[in-house]
């Protein structure tokens, strides 16, 4: 037919389809900084809820730092007979569910530490509503009596 | 009439420029696009950060609060000195062994730290757009009665000086646990 050389439209696009196969995951490397920055932003508030939760248990005198399970309507807003207050309190964060799980560690029938376990249920990411897992577990000494 | 010359012809070169100039703006849209939404996570990132190092100095700053050794009696329970823009308290430094008073200070844009006659140092340049800090105590009934908790309620709000309206909000509290023990068992 004709002897000019040059690209057929097939070739081209062929080679624009191999081009867009190298930069649609090139673009996604971008947009999942993103994601991880809203995955880390999260994180950062479910470790501040639990850290919130410790401090408050561990303000208070051995002997009344409450032993038991205690899941999320518990925690929020919930007054202790025992105490007359309510032992511990998150600040407002509809969608985090925390778990406290507090158990008494015993050695030769003295009661030596209490355990506090804080698991936090919350979801990865505004747009991402898979439930991520934070855990944080601290010891208190009994101090009161040898 | 035969053609001789190999060249491209007008049109071809039309479409040349046409798909190219079709490809090039779908590539810049894309682009700037990426670049909008990456300044805007930049940013945010910078703000955790900010916040991060706001909170975990406060943190550490409350597990060496001691009781003021200044205030009377019947002051105990104002361990910490809330101001807006200022917050005080005492704490015992490791490094001089001696109990300094600690402050923080939010001046315009910025948050600074200061402790005993050091120089303040800055926490956060430029970001803080309001940061709020209130004393809370709570006062125990039934068995333990006459048990308090003294807490701090915290809100900060930051925002960067370029792009103003994106915001990076935390509402937490802080307790300092050694000082309330040291209260509770006097």
């Amino acid at each position: 037919m004709s002897e000019r050389s040059g690209l057929s439209l097939v070739e081209i696009m062929v080679s624009m389809g191999i081009l867009s196969l190298i930069l649609v995951p090139v673009f996604f490397t971008f947009s999942s900084g993103n994601r991880n920055m809203m995955i880390s932003e999260n994180e950062f508030r479910a470790h501040t809820a639990a850290l919130e939760i410790i401090e408050q248990l561990i303000s208070l005198p051995f002997k009344h730092i409450p032993v038991g399970i205690f899941n999320s309507d518990a925690i929020t807003g919930k007054t202790d007979d025992d105490l007359g207050i309510v032992p511990f309190n998150v600040s407002e964060n509809p969608d985090f569910k925390p778990e406290v799980k507090i158990s008494e560690i015993k050695k030769n029938g003295r009661l030596r530490f209490k355990k506090i376990e804080v698991k936090i249920d919350y979801p990865a990411a505004k747009t991402d509503k898979r439930e991520r897992k934070f855990v944080l577990k601290t010891l208190v000494a009994n101090e009161e009596n040898k | 009439m035969k053609r001789t010359n190999k060249a491209f012809t007008l049109v071809e070169i039309l479409v040349v420029c046409g798909v190219s100039a079709l490809f090039l703006a779908i590539a810049i849209s894309v682009f700037s696009n990426f670049r909008q939404g990456y300044s805007h996570s930049e940013s945010g990132a910078i703000l955790l950060q900010d916040a991060a190092l706001f909170l975990a100095q406060l943190r550490s700053d409350m597990n060496n609060a001691v009781i003021d050794p200044d205030l009377p009696a019947e002051q105990s329970q104002n361990q910490f000195n809330t101001e807006p823009g200022q917050l005080r308290f005492k704490i015992y430094d490791n490094h001089e062994g001696k109990i300094l008073p600690v402050v923080y200070t939010i001046s315009s844009r910025d948050l600074t730290r200061r402790v005993g006659a050091g120089s303040a140092r800055h926490l956060i340049r430029g970001n803080v757009a309001s940061i709020s800090w209130q004393s809370e105590i709570e006062s125990f009934a039934g068995k333990a009665s006459g048990t308090i908790r003294l807490g701090l309620k915290l809100s900060v709000n930051l925002a960067t000086e370029k792009e103003k309206n994106r915001h990076f909000v935390v509402s937490a509290k802080v307790f300092p646990s050694r000082l309330n023990r040291q209260m509770n068992s006097r």
